[in-house]
Order: structure tokens, then C-alpha cells, then sequence
């Protein structure tokens, strides 16, 4: 029962006569005695005759026509794609088309991202000039009629005073949110600056001499960086020429302590020394007074007194 | 044309291809010479999806998409088989593929395969086979084919196709192993399987072949 089930696999290939010539001898030698195998062997040839026999379909009417009009529709997609890609019949590598594609992107987002940076940098980083530009500015605003000249020094004279370190210290902890009133504002502040008091030489070196004098290094740095920086910049108007400037600057600061001036700085130059300080303007007629007779002035134009009666003086002292 | 066959043999055979020609053409980007091939192979190719699916509609659509399939490709053929073993392999796959779709889809609307297939295969004779002028004749070997093909459709995936290779398409065990890429043992013993259900199918079918 076994063997017929064994013959009965290989029956099939014994059709086909691809069975080796030791299976195809006992498939012929149990076909002699095994009447069951022999049916079954005439029921695999009857079948096989039938399925040989299946008669072949034919392809339905303009079946070419309708598959090449699929394939040219497939070839202009290509071409379409190749005019694109290869306008130059170089094949590029789509790995490499790819890579430039990502570079020229990233290239892109980087620049397109640094224009809002530059923006917002400067104007994160709180200074005191913020604050130095609100309260003239705010006063600006109200005035309709007032002489560019006397807006000028009166800007001065309210920067120098804000310059304390009470003040500087608070703007600095204020600062930060007023940034976009500070724009605004700021805009304004550059009509004045075109004054020409505002375009006298030296702009660095006195700039850092306050520096040092007010010990307020990081504040006046960002200032001096900004263009409100050239508000700081004063012309002077009361001018000394003596034989020895150390002494008579010394003299001149200790007649300015005795008339109570205020906010006196020295910014020593190579060949002057410049002072400049508050006073009330009461005392500046008697102040230049005093300090004519020690040295004779030159030039004085004083500026007008400010709303709290101050008057900036800046004094150069120059070798006669 | 000749083609160098590193598949058949580890010595290697040279086998004429006439197809190698219009092949060439069609890699340079010539679409008419794919024409050529299309009408020396549409008919083998659709006997081939219609005996595996046993609907010759949808053996018209696998036809048609196993041809574009073939064109989109066709710069991929390195010419290490036969052209013919290469489109052939394609459209048996997308027959496979698309029989699974139907089988799945049959499933899904709870509808008797056996049904749908025995539906289709009159419909198709009907359709293919309109013109005979012996109506009795062909009624006996109609239904003879339709119940041929039933047992066909019935049988395992892997044994259909062989035996559609094999005993309908007379391919050689060489071709068919390179066109479904088994070994030849496998070829052998796959046939053998296929004929004996199908032999067991019809005997259920029709009674005592």
C-alpha cells in the first residue's frame, strides 16, 4: 500500500518521462502487477489530455492599441521628468540633485533666520540709554514750538543727570520690558541729534573717560555703541588756555566744588583737559567770575538754564 | 540576437532571444519598438493571468498593467535571462497579486468563491469563444473546459502555477524555473502535486475520468 502510494507521487513525472532511470524501472515494474496505479496513471493522462487541450483566449479587439496608448503615457511622464531633470542630457545622480536640494535649503532657512535675530538682539539687551531717551523724549512729544538748540541742552543736561547711578541702576532693572516704545522714541531722538553741537570730534575718548569716572563700564559700552551715544558728545563753551592745565583744572574743580556744582567729570585729553559740570544758574555768572580771575576766559557761551534751573558747563582747558 | 544564460547551467548556454533587438531599442527610449514586443507576447501573457485567475476580464486588466510595468522597467533587464522568461515572470506575479486582491475582496462580501469562479469562467467562454459554428460540440467541451478550469482555479497557489507553465503553456522545467526563480526539484514536485489534485478535482467533478 505503502509502494502504491509512493508510484502514485511519481506517476506525474512518469508522464513527462523526467523520472530517473531507477524510479522510472519500478514505476513500470508495479504498473505490471498493480491494477489501481494502472487506473490512476489513465486518469493523470486523461486529465492532462483535457487541460492540453484548454483552448487558448484571444486577446480582446485593439488590446496592442489600448496597453502601447498606457506605454506612451508612461513614456511622456518620463521625458517630461527627464526635460526637467536632465536639461542638459547630464545624469545626475538623484542622490547628489537630492544633497544640493538640502544644502541650498538649510543655506536658506539659516539666512532667512538671521534677519530676525539681528533684530532682536540689540534690542533684548537692556541699557541705559533707554531710559536716558524716555523722559526728554516723553517731554518732546508735548512740545510743539520749542528751538531745536534749547531741546538740545536740555536733552544734555537731563542725560548728564540721569547718568547717576541711582538712576542707571534703576533703568537697568526697567529696561528690559520697554523695548518697543524705546524704537519709537529713539527715532525721534536722531531729528535732534542733527544739531550741530552734537558733531564735535572726540566722541571715544571722553565717552570712556566717564566711563571710568561713573564706574558704570557695561552700561556706557552699550551706549556708546548705540547712535544715542552721540548725545554725550557736548561742545564746550567755556574755553581756558593756561600755562599748566593739570593746575588750573584742579583750581577750576575746586571752584566748582565751592559753588556747589554738580556732576563734575575731567576727561584728560593729550593736549586739553575737559570739565564739565552742573550749576545752578545763579551761581554761574559769580562761578566765571572767580574763575576769570584765576585764568582769563577766552571764549563763555553758556547754554540756557534747564527747567530745574541747571546749567551745563563744560570747560576746556587748553596749554596756552 | 543571442542571449547568455548564467541561470540554466553552471556552463553557460547560448540561446538565441529575437526580442534582444527591440529591447535595446526601447532602453534607448524607443516606445514603438515596445510595440513589437507587445504583439509578440499579449496573447501568451494574457493566457498566462487568465488560466491563474480564471477571469478574463481581469487577466485583460493584469495584461495590460504587467505590460506598462514591463516598459517603466525595462531599462532595469540586464538581458541575463530571456526577455520572454522576464515578462512573463511579471505578469505571473501581478496575477498572483491581484488574485489575492479578489480572493480578500470575495471574503470580505461573504461570496462563494466557487460561485464567482464558475460564474466567471461562463461568462468568458461565452465572451472568447463566440464564434464556433458546432453548438453541440462545443457545449460537450465547454463544459468539459469550465469544469477544467474550476479544478484549476481550485487548486494552491503555488501548484497553479505551475501547472498552468507546465501543462497549458508547455514551458520547460528550465523555463518555468526561471520564471517563478525556484529550483528545479521544487518545479518537479510542485507539477506532480498539481496534477494528481487536479486529477482528484476532476474525478469529484465529472465522476470516473
Amino acid at each position: 500500500m505503502k509502494e502504491c502510494k509512493d508510484i502514485q507521487n511519481n506517476l506525474p513525472l512518469y508522464l513527462d518521462d523526467s523520472l530517473s532511470a531507477a524510479d522510472k524501472k519500478s514505476v513500470e515494474e508495479h504498473l505490471k502487477i498493480c491494477p489501481q496505479c494502472k487506473k490512476t496513471l489513465s486518469q493523470l493522462r486523461k486529465t492532462e489530455a483535457w487541460v492540453s487541450s484548454l483552448q487558448p483566449v484571444d486577446t480582446p479587439p485593439r488590446f496592442r492599441q489600448e496597453i502601447m496608448a498606457k506605454v506612451r503615457e508612461e513614456a511622456e511622464k518620463k521625458s517630461f521628468v527627464q526635460k526637467w531633470f536632465y536639461p542638459l542630457q547630464i545624469k545626475i545622480p538623484v542622490q547628489i540633485f537630492a544633497t544640493v536640494c538640502i544644502a541650498v535649503l538649510a543655506v536658506y532657512i539659516y539666512r532667512a533666520g538671521e534677519e530676525p535675530m539681528k533684530e532682536v538682539v540689540p534690542s533684548s539687551a537692556p541699557t541705559p540709554v533707554v531710559e536716558v531717551q524716555k523722559s526728554p523724549l516723553s517731554e518732546h512729544k508735548t512740545r510743539t514750538s520749542t528751538d531745536t538748540k534749547d531741546i538740545q541742552q536740555e536733552y544734555q543736561s537731563k542725560q548728564t543727570g540721569t547718568m547717576q547711578k541711582e538712576s542707571v541702576a534703576a533703568s537697568l532693572s526697567d529696561a528690559a520690558g520697554d523695548v518697543k516704545p524705546w524704537d519709537a522714541k529713539g527715532i525721534k531722538a536722531d531729528k535732534y541729534e542733527s544739531a550741530p553741537a552734537m558733531e564735535s570730534p572726540g566722541l571715544t575718548a571722553p565717552s570712556l573717560e566717564r566711563k571710568k569716572d561713573m564706574n558704570l563700564s557695561g552700561a556706557v559700552m552699550k551706549t556708546s555703541r548705540a547712535p544715542q551715544a552721540q548725545s554725550f558728545v557736548t561742545k564746550p563753551n567755556v574755553l581756558l588756555k593756561v600755562p599748566d592745565i593739570d593746575i588750573a583744572a584742579k583750581e577750576a574743580e575746586k571752584l566748582l566744588r565751592q559753588y556747589e556744582a554738580r556732576i563734575v567729570t575731567r576727561q584728560i585729553m593729550p593736549d586739553k583737559i575737559l570739565i564739565t559740570a552742573q550749576l545752578k544758574n545763579e551761581k554761574v555768572k559769580d562761578f566765571l567770575t572767580r574763575l576769570n580771575k584765576i585764568s582769563p576766559i577766552e571764549e563763555s557761551v553758556l547754554p540756557v538754564a534747564d527747567t530745574e534751573g541747571n546749567v551745563s558747563i563744560v570747560m576746556e582747558i587748553l596749554n596756552n | 540576437m543571442l542571449w547568455m544564460s548564467n541561470i540554466t547551467n553552471s556552463a553557460k548556454a547560448v540561446i538565441a532571444d529575437e526580442d534582444l533587438k527591440y529591447v535595446f531599442l526601447c532602453q534607448k527610449g524607443d516606445v514603438d519598438a515596445f510595440e513589437v514586443l507587445v504583439e509578440r507576447h499579449q496573447k501568451k501573457m494574457l493566457n498566462i493571468a487568465y488560466r491563474i485567475m480564471g477571469d478574463y476580464d481581469e487577466a485583460c486588466d493584469v495584461t495590460q498593467e504587467a505590460f506598462v510595468s514591463a516598459y517603466k522597467s525595462i531599462k532595469k533587464f540586464k538581458a541575463e535571462a530571456k526577455f520572454s522568461t522576464w515578462l512573463y515572470r511579471i505578469v505571473v506575479n501581478y496575477s498572483k497579486n491581484r488574485l489575492k486582491q479578489l480572493n480578500v475582496l470575495a471574503k470580505h462580501e461573504k461570496i462563494s468563491i466557487d460561485d464567482m469562479e464558475a460564474n466567471r469562467t461562463d461568462t468568458t467562454w461565452g465572451q472568447a469563444f463566440t464564434s464556433s459554428s458546432n453548438p453541440n460540440t462545443h457545449m460537450e467541451r465547454r463544459e468539459r473546459e469550465a469544469h477544467v478550469q474550476k479544478c484549476i482555479s481550485l487548486l494552491d497557489e503555488e501548484y497553479k502555477e505551475v501547472l498552468v507553465l507546465r501543462d497549458i503553456q508547455g514551458f520547460s522545467y528550465e523555463e518555468i524555473r526561471d520564471i517563478l526563480k525556484i529550483p528545479d526539484g521544487t518545479v518537479k514536485s510542485r507539477l506532480s502535486r498539481a496534477r494528481n489534485a487536479l486529477k482528484d478535482c476532476l474525478t469529484k467533478v465529472i465522476g470516473d475520468l
